[in-house]
């Protein structure tokens, strides 16, 4: 298969979660998208690295993946520390406590 | 590659620590103490280092330089006047003090892969550490909501940003076949493709967003004026200038034979970056607020080291960084000592506290760029590499009116303190040891002003 | 790859003028757009419209329950220690290969996880009862 299909494929993905990060209030599903940008990152170079027969990027990919759980697990935290204060993950109620 | 072993063991140790002594004056003076040892450790690593020498650890993908070292050891000498002026308080923030104080070594283990990495990779992982733990430590004052929802601000920013950074690199490697970043610098204009160019675009971005830089500065403000005070001083400056020295070590060995490509782009992000930082600190009230749009303020001239691609742009970074860092850490810890943070709460300081009042001048004049002080010789710095550029005149013309500007909400702090008058409220004494220490900072900053070539030793 | 959406060689001002058009054309289609539904619409907002839709049942209660914090905490340790194993992946296929020195790196590893772990244990993450 072409790489242009992986490609397209993964900028599309990238940009469904770039649209969901930039658009949802809620800061769980805007997490989500945020993962899945990662996601798609990991796909294209996993297609990358087919493509020059270079194990680096998927060992790359593994770095990616073990990152984004150390970065889950604080964003988690911080998501339920601030659910536990005031009742709601929407994102434009924190700005409405802005001052 | 000694220092971030040694910072990460210490970290270790510095986590334990807090498990074993219950005081948390005693967690104070153990972290200085190792605080301490690893600026002897960064010092010894750089004075048995060879002049000129470049070594390569982990299969090329770490190039430890004499510049490096030197950046290293500058920053972990200004993290200690950070625990030493702003310890007290430090420990006043909420109950898991060890862990703070660990998350610093560990944002430093991070600041050090930044200065010497030579793969995307490692650039990659030291982008992480550094930011992974200052979303903890703008969320550390449990109590308080408007940290938490700092720290989610900036959580989510952060990680949009990495996303975004991930896809440049992964861009990047899709047109080379390379992380290697040195590798990268042979690629020539008339070779460069769209997926380099759309890849460089991503990092410009993302960095963007690490060093707050003007379309993408929107989280600093929240962020900084959320956080708990002593970690924003933090994350201001040490933080910064972590993202700062991955920035421009990106930009300067990869993509400097491209540099025709996206240096304009780097320019207007500049431009933009004053604009929005100077203009919007005019309007402000409180002073961390201020601070926070100052930084981004700072930012821009920061900017101009990596929009010149030239070895001057180096020192002209180091010389700024240092600069800026001890103005604004001494900045940060004269607002400690006060308990209203507004402009208001400086009035008539100079009756009440003439020493505190004068250290905050100068620290001020450092920041507006005043003749004499470490302020401006860094700015002269930055502006003299736009000059040698040749096509920078424009910015440099902007950024002289730009500085100007910033004389008018700088001031304001000086003409509250001397002109008005007003009992400002303490929020404690100053002992005799803060004392000392915010002499010294303003000392050290005026002989940098005085002196800047102490920052530029040879050989880096 | 031919993508020939750039071409750096020559660029000059006036190259950039369609982009400012069309940046002007699509702010000004938005602003329009949006403008125009927000003036001619109607706008009848009633408690029942603004309610979730549940295939017509009246919502009971709160979808929210409060859940314990503990599985929460376990949760997340979890993936975290999980996901750390992945380096075991590529460690394990070039085993021979790497020799003393990939043992020693990957015993290094794993005491630095099991740092962690001793850390977590002793701050009382793991435990059930308080």
């Amino acid at each position: 298969m072409p790489i242009q299909y992986y490609l397209f494929l993964s900028l599309a993905l990238f940009c469904i979660g770039i649209m969901g990060a930039l658009m949802r209030r809620n800061a769980i599903i805007i997490f989500m998208s945020i993962e899945l940008m990662l996601n798609a990152v990991n796909l294209l170079l996993a297609a990358f690295s087919k493509m020059y027969n270079d194990s680096a990027a998927q060992i790359f990919v593994f770095f990616i993946m073990v990152v984004a759980a150390a970065e889950v697990a604080v964003g988690l935290a911080i998501i339920v520390m601030v659910y536990r204060k005031v009742h709601s993950v929407d994102v434009n109620i924190l700005n409405r406590l802005k001052h | 590659m000694k220092a971030i072993i040694a910072a990460t063991i210490l970290g270790i140790i510095m986590m334990y620590a807090g498990f074993v002594v219950k005081e948390k004056k005693s967690v104070l003076s153990i972290a200085t103490l190792l605080f301490v040892l690893l600026l002897g450790v960064n010092v010894w690593e750089l004075l048995t280092a060879k002049p000129g020498e470049t070594q390569m650890f982990f299969n090329f993908q770490l190039t430890v330089t004499p510049f490096s070292l030197w950046f290293n050891t500058l920053m972990t000498a200004a993290t200690l006047l950070y625990v030493l002026l702003m310890g007290n308080d430090i420990i006043k923030v909420g109950k898991h003090v060890g862990e703070y104080f660990a998350l610093f070594f560990f944002i430093l283990v991070g600041t050090y892969m930044l200065s010497s990495f030579n793969n995307m990779l490692i650039m990659f992982l030291g982008i992480e550490i550094i930011s992974i733990p200052q979303y903890i430590l703008a969320g550390s004052d449990k109590r308080n909501l408007k940290s938490s929802e700092a720290s989610l601000k900036y959580f989510l920013m952060g990680a949009f940003s990495t996303g975004i950074l991930l896809m440049g690199i992964t861009l990047i490697y899709g047109a080379t076949g390379e992380f290697n970043i040195s590798k990268f610098s042979f690629l020539q204009l008339e070779q460069v493709n769209p997926m380099v160019l759309t890849g460089v675009l991503f990092l410009i971005i993302s960095f963007a967003f690490k060093v707050s830089a003007a379309p993408m500065h929107f989280w600093t403000p929240d962020v900084y004026d959320g956080s708990p005070t002593p970690f924003t001083a933090f994350m201001a400056t040490i933080g910064k200038a972590a993202a700062f020295i991955g920035f421009i070590r990106l930009f300067h060995t990869s993509f400097a034979t491209i540099s025709d490509s996206w240096t304009m782009v780097l320019a207007i992000i500049t431009a933009a970056t004053l604009f929005v930082g100077n203009i919007t600190a005019v309007f402000q009230q409180s002073v961390k607020r201020m601070l926070a749009y100052s930084s981004i303020a700072q930012a821009g001239f920061m900017l101009f080291s990596v929009v010149s691609v030239s070895a001057l742009a180096w020192q002209g970074l180091v010389i700024y960084t240092v600069a800026y860092t001890m103005a604004t850490l001494g900045m940060f810890a004269v607002l400690l000592k006060l308990k209203d943070y507004t402009f208001d709460g400086f009035n008539g300081l100079a009756k009440k506290n003439p020493l505190l009042a004068a250290v905050a001048t100068v620290f001020i004049f450092s920041l507006a760029g005043i003749p004499l002080t470490a302020g401006f010789i860094a700015k002269f710095y930055m502006l003299q590499t736009a000059v040698a550029q040749g096509n920078l005149m424009w910015l440099v013309i902007f950024a002289l009116i730009m500085a100007a500007v910033s004389a008018y909400y700088y001031f304001r702090v000086i003409i509250a303190m001397y002109f008005k008058t007003g009992d400002p409220e303490m929020a404690s004494e100053l002992s005799g040891i803060d004392k000392f220490l915010l002499v010294l900072t303003a000392m050290l900053v005026l002989l940098v002003g005085v002196a800047p070539q102490i920052l530029l030793p040879n050989g880096i | 790859m031919n993508l020939f959406l750039l071409n750096a060689a020559t660029n000059s001002l006036s190259d950039y003028l369609p982009i400012l058009m069309q940046i002007f054309m699509a702010i000004g289609i938005v602003a329009i757009m949006m403008g125009g539904s927000h003036l001619l619409g109607p706008k009848r907002k009633t408690k029942d419209k603004l309610a979730n839709f549940e295939s017509g049942i009246k919502a009971i209660g709160n979808a929210r329950q409060p859940m314990a914090i503990k599985y929460f905490l376990i949760a997340i340790l979890f993936v975290l220690f999980d996901v750390e194993v992945i380096f075991f992946y590529p460690y394990a296929v070039n085993f021979k290969e790497l020799g003393a020195e990939g043992f020693l790196a990957v015993v290094m590893f794993v005491s630095f996880f099991l740092i962690g772990f001793t850390y977590i244990i002793k701050k009382g993450a793991l435990k059930w009862e308080d």
